[in-house]
């Protein structure tokens, strides 16, 4: 394993539970040493629980620079696969945590004239570290942000950083606030969007509305919890080996299950770094890394998100 | 042996003319039109749009770089987020003047570029850094116009300088000074 992959064990030294369903975690060194530096809208993957059957991805909210702790913030998921519900019951002050190092997928584009920032709920994590890193570099930065009643996450860190930040509760005075910023942006200007899938898809055709190009619009998909699928048949062709991964158990977890190692970071289909060579079988892709003729060709696939149809997939592993 | 043009540098309106329709994915559109037969591209790239108030359209002479550089920076100063870029002409002009909004910010899912002639191309060379404008074709040699050496054609344009890629094929033949 290389250092950028090797897990760092983290101590809780702080826990805020002052917005409902969002737990917000300060991470250190047990030695106290400065963390791993990170690109703003970076994440790490925290495993979730002993034996680690989930590990979830979530946004690091610092700008970066050497940073003597780490600070995310997990909203609860009832419905997800336990990781949030984990982090919310089980883990306490003095805890320790195993995560990977940041990964960075979101990144303010620096040659950007500037950068205006598109969050939904638990979305604003990721843009909380955009401003910190914005404010501390003089990039020009304008921030829309709608919350539910209530659940006003990092709004006080936000008036600090950005005065000019356009906080909204209310779907309607939001909808012509961004209809009017999608509309007239100086050219040169890039956008950031994160948030459910649906508020992502949603900000991102109203950009092509405009005539917003694909390289200017970036997005951060949370929340993104894909339908658990429908049971399917894996063969290994190395080994033989028959299995059926169940619904809600993706391929990668069944397989580490198996004892087999596939190299693995965000598991959401995102990094593409679980790619598996497919022989067989057609695969149902569902993640963001492959492209359109890559899925089309249908000879890889990412275990993390993809599954298959009703032929058995094979493998070589 | 030469690599799939696609997985070079080199554009395939850069050997190949072409005409791509009009980017209508846009709200605002520059259109720079090099000698008559890109007035002709740019005058069909009109009809496509439709939105005359929309589009802006420069035809300016073959070789007259200044002037198209000149529309370009022009229509930046006041561009929005929607502005798109197509230009028509002989392909070593068009490199050039992509360079020149590669320059300036502009995304290259905001450029259409038709070509109307490919034969001619401009040679950086890698030795003296001339630049030199000739008929010549991928993987052939041409004389640098600055220090005379055999610069062979190679399959790479630079995007920031528009220019294909030259360096001298016969360095090994040298005999030492």
């Amino acid at each position: 394993m290389t250092a950028g992959t090797s897990a760092l064990k983290l101590v809780v030294t702080d826990i805020d539970d002052s917005v409902t369903d969002v737990r917000t975690l300060t991470l250190t060194d047990p030695d106290g040493a400065p963390l791993p530096s990170f690109t703003p809208g970076s994440h790490i993957v925290v495993e979730c629980g002993n034996g680690a059957r989930t590990a979830n991805a979530y946004s690091l909210t610092g700008d970066g620079v050497a940073p003597p702790a780490y600070t995310i913030s997990v909203l609860r998921c009832p419905d997800g696969s336990g990781g949030s519900r984990w982090i919310h019951d089980e883990l306490a002050l003095g805890d320790t945590v195993v995560t990977r190092p940041p990964r960075s997928a979101f990144a303010p584009v620096l040659r950007a004239r500037r950068h205006l920032l598109v969050a939904a709920g638990i979305g604003i994590t990721p843009m909380v570290s955009h401003l910190r890193s914005a404010r501390l570099w003089g990039r020009d930065t304008a921030l829309l942000y709608i919350h539910r009643p209530g659940r006003d996450v990092y709004v006080d860190e936000i008036r600090e950083l950005a005065p000019s930040a356009s906080v909204h509760t209310r779907r309607g005075e939001f909808s012509a606030e961004l209809t009017m910023a999608l509309a007239d942006q100086p050219f040169g200007t890039h956008l950031y969007v994160c948030g459910p899938t649906s508020f992502i898809d949603a900000v991102s055709r109203l950009a092509a509305e405009f005539g917003w190009p694909p390289s200017r619009i970036h997005v951060e998909h949370f929340g993104a919890a894909l339908d658990p699928g429908e049971p399917f048949d894996v063969r290994i062709g190395s080994t033989g080996d028959e299995f059926t991964v169940e619904s809600g158990v993706s391929l990668l977890e069944a397989l580490e299950s198996r004892g087999y190692t596939v190299p693995n970071l965000c598991r959401r289909g995102v990094c593409g770094e679980c790619r598996l060579p497919v022989t067989g079988g057609t695969p149902t892709h569902r993640d963001l890394f492959l492209s359109d003729s890559d899925k089309q060709a249908g000879d890889s696939l990412m275990a993390c998100v993809s599954r298959a149809g009703t032929d058995t997939l094979e493998l070589n592993l | 042996m030469s690599p799939a043009l696609e997985l070079t540098s080199v554009p395939e309106w850069a050997i190949t003319p072409t005409e791509p329709g009009a980017d209508t994915t846009g709200r605002w559109w520059t259109i720079i039109a090099f000698g008559p037969a890109g007035g002709e591209v740019a005058r069909r790239w009109a009809a496509q749009i439709g939105r005359e108030s929309a589009v802006r359209s420069y035809e300016v002479a073959v070789g007259d770089d200044e002037r198209a550089r000149a529309a370009l920076v022009g229509a930046l100063a006041d561009a929005r987020v929607g502005w798109r870029l197509m230009m028509a002409g002989p392909a070593d002009a068009c490199l050039r003047l992509r360079a020149a909004a590669v320059a300036l910010g502009v995304a290259d899912d905001e450029i259409t570029v038709a070509s109307t002639d490919v034969r001619v191309r401009a040679v950086h060379c890698v030795h003296c850094r001339t630049v030199t404008t000739a008929a010549v074709e991928l993987s052939e040699v041409l004389p640098c116009s600055g220090c005379g050496r055999n610069l062979l054609v190679y399959y790479h344009v630079s995007r920031r300088q528009g220019a294909h890629l030259g360096y001298m094929v016969d360095a090994e033949e040298q005999s030492a000074s």
